[in-house]
């Protein structure tokens, strides 16, 4: 394997960390969201955290080996596909962060709530079926897409 | 082969790639919680969350493998009859990964029924194995191994 291939696999395996641990968080916020008590819904959303390292991994390994890469194969500084991805990468990074903290907070929301009698409240309820946070998580998914979209893609190259 | 990757076409790559990413979403998803379920085997919403995560890979695994097959079929005659490694291990770690996907749906529906704790191990050290497959695969793949 010669450099080139290298940074390719790595990058790509950044990009796998990227997709993989935020398919495993959306599985596990969707197993929450069925959730029939506080202290389930809790624990699910607390279990999201060990996803966390692998995503953090694969949004610093793409970025580092993509912009590598980048000057590796000698694409100029002007390619309006990467700079399309970097946008979406960024956008992706900023929702999937916001969707993370409103997440935190309906998880301490379940603590409380399962430590007064572990019953779900309609409050609750509804903080866990936002539809706004919702829509942050799904557009989060959705940049994250994009990415993937135009990496394989390459429009103009 | 960098140039061969360019000039692939875009919705068999595009397809296979997405369901490889997301059915290491979904093991990875597993492996977490029948982990979490190891030091409490009494909660039976883990359980029942395994199997649902489990049963969520199947979609993702088939679009993997359907399009690894279409993009086979386009580009063997370049291979000169010989396949690459990277490919040979590619067919052989999808075949062990629906293999062993396919035990460990079996191993956990047996949990969610009999709460044997016992069941919940086999599917955290099964989910762990074909996560540790998919891994493999994903590095001979992405750095063309043996080419």
């Amino acid at each position: 394997m010669d450099k080139t291939q290298w940074l390719l696999m790595l990058h790509i395996a950044a990009a796998f960390c990227l997709v993989g641990g935020s398919t495993a968080a959306a599985v596990l916020n969707a197993l929450a969201l069925r959730s029939e008590r506080p202290s389930e819904a809790a624990f699910l959303l607390k279990l999201i955290r060990r996803s966390l390292p692998v995503i953090f991994a694969g949004v610093l390994g793409t970025l580092i080996f993509g912009v590598w890469l980048w000057h590796d194969l000698g694409f100029g500084f002007g390619t309006g596909w990467i700079w399309a991805a970097l946008v979406f990468w960024a956008l992706a990074s900023a929702l999937g962060g916001r969707g993370g903290r409103h997440q935190a907070q309906v998880r301490e929301a379940a603590e409380k709530e399962a430590a007064a009698g572990d019953t779900m409240s309609a409050e609750l309820r509804a903080r866990l079926r936002d539809p706004k946070a919702l829509a942050v998580n799904y557009a989060a998914g959705v940049a994250t897409l994009a990415v993937l979209v135009i990496m394989i893609w390459k429009p103009g190259s | 082969m960098i140039v061969a990757d360019f000039s692939r076409p875009f919705w068999p790559l595009f397809l296979h790639v997405l369901g490889a990413m997301t059915t290491v979403g979904a093991i990875l998803a597993v492996v977490v919680l029948s982990y979490a379920a190891w030091n409490r085997p009494e909660a039976a919403f883990l359980r029942r969350a395994t199997f649902a995560a489990l049963l969520a890979a199947i979609p993702f695994y088939v679009l993997l493998r359907v399009f690894a097959e279409v993009m086979y079929s386009d580009e063997k005659d370049g291979f000169g009859g010989k396949d690459p490694t990277w490919v040979g291990i590619g067919y052989i770690t999808s075949d062990a990964g629906i293999l062993l996907l396919l035990i460990t749906i079996g191993v956990g529906y047996w949990w969610k029924r009999s709460e044997k704790t016992i069941a919940g191990r086999i599917v955290a050290v099964l989910a762990t194995l074909i996560l540790l497959l998919l891994t493999v695969a994903m590095l001979a793949m992405s750095g063309k191994w043996g080419s």
